[in-house]
């Protein structure tokens, strides 16, 4: 009983931190030209639960933020940048705002 | 020059055969206007719909001239591009497209229309710094055939991003067989891209003005 009160407890932890994050980043291999960032972005923008995409060939990153309340799962993403002909090395939640995000990828910028 | 094969790539898009572009598919969903006007030898439009990344169909108009007889064709068709193998790398990605088509051809040195059948394929790598690419295109009617075998070696002089416009300086080496040119023909290109627009121009070794343009949306 305890071990299940800790595994409901966990799962709970878990699921409020998915809910809540505000911007998914993925490490992304192949991103080379803008015709790879637009088809990316394009397949993005197509799910409903997308509100924004950000695009760094420099950095190899794309990043969506999150319509509020709602998610996209790991595997929806991978799909989508599979489908889309390219290769998802990571998956990172934050709550970093997307603006945020594409101001970092500016200051990165050589 | 040409030939009915070369753009498409993107995305359909790019493709055929003069100049080789990029790809002859750019992006899944996406669709690819070009317009080509190589060395004299060839003008070529084309439009393709790309449903999924690694295929496009389309159709576009050629006409080859020939700068050793008075023959020039002109051909309508329809193709199939096909991405046979991607390697996505870290920052580098290489391909190898394969394309078909059918159309119809007229020309000064026959009558009528007669058939006309179109088969490619293209090989690249490229970072954000070097491209190269390889291409052969075959183009075959019972009165004439023309293959136009196509090496790119490009340099970036700065690492473009997504908001930033690319520039690509590119040396290309073009093979003719089929009595459109003798021997090889080379060009110097400067190629730019920002988005879904591609412009490229540059002149042959013999002063001949190359140019595209393409538009992926």
């Amino acid at each position: 009983m305890k071990k299940m009160i800790h595994m409901a407890a966990t799962l709970a932890v878990l699921a409020a931190s998915s809910a809540s994050a505000a911007t998914i980043e993925m490490n992304v291999n192949g991103l080379v030209c803008a015709f790879c960032a637009q088809g990316i972005e394009k397949r993005l923008r197509k799910l409903p639960a997308t509100a924004d995409v950000v695009v760094s060939l420099e950095q190899r990153l794309v990043a969506v933020a999150l319509k509020d309340g709602q998610d996209i799962s790991d595997a929806e993403l991978r799909k989508a940048l599979t489908d889309a002909g390219y290769k998802v090395i990571g998956i990172e939640r934050s709550d970093e705002s997307i603006a945020a995000v594409r101001a970092r990828v500016k200051q990165d910028k050589p | 020059m040409m030939r009915w094969s070369l753009r498409i790539a993107g995305a359909l898009v790019l493709a055929t055969p003069t100049y080789t572009p990029a790809k002859p598919i750019a992006f899944a969903d996406g669709t690819t206007v070009m317009a080509e006007y190589g060395a004299g030898t060839m003008k070529e439009i084309q439009i393709f719909y790309a449903p999924e990344y690694n295929y496009s169909l389309g159709g576009g108009h050629i006409e080859y001239d020939s700068v050793e007889t008075p023959a020039s064709q002109s051909i309508t068709y329809l193709r199939l591009n096909y991405l046979l193998h991607r390697w996505n790398l870290e920052s580098a990605q290489a391909n190898i497209f394969v394309w078909g088509g059918a159309g119809s051809a007229t020309g000064n040195t026959f009558r009528g229309a007669e058939f006309a059948g179109n088969a490619g394929a293209q090989a690249d790598y490229e970072t954000r710094r070097v491209y190269a690419s390889l291409q052969t295109d075959w183009e075959h009617a019972s009165d004439f055939s023309h293959r136009i075998d196509t090496l790119q070696l490009g340099l970036a002089p700065y690492e473009h991003d997504y908001d930033r416009l690319a520039t690509w300086l590119l040396v290309q080496a073009r093979d003719y067989t089929g009595g459109i040119y003798r021997g090889t023909e080379w060009a110097a290109l400067l190629r730019l891209f920002k988005g879904g627009a591609w412009v490229e121009a540059g002149v042959t070794n013999e002063g001949k003005l190359q140019a595209m343009a393409m538009f992926n949306f």
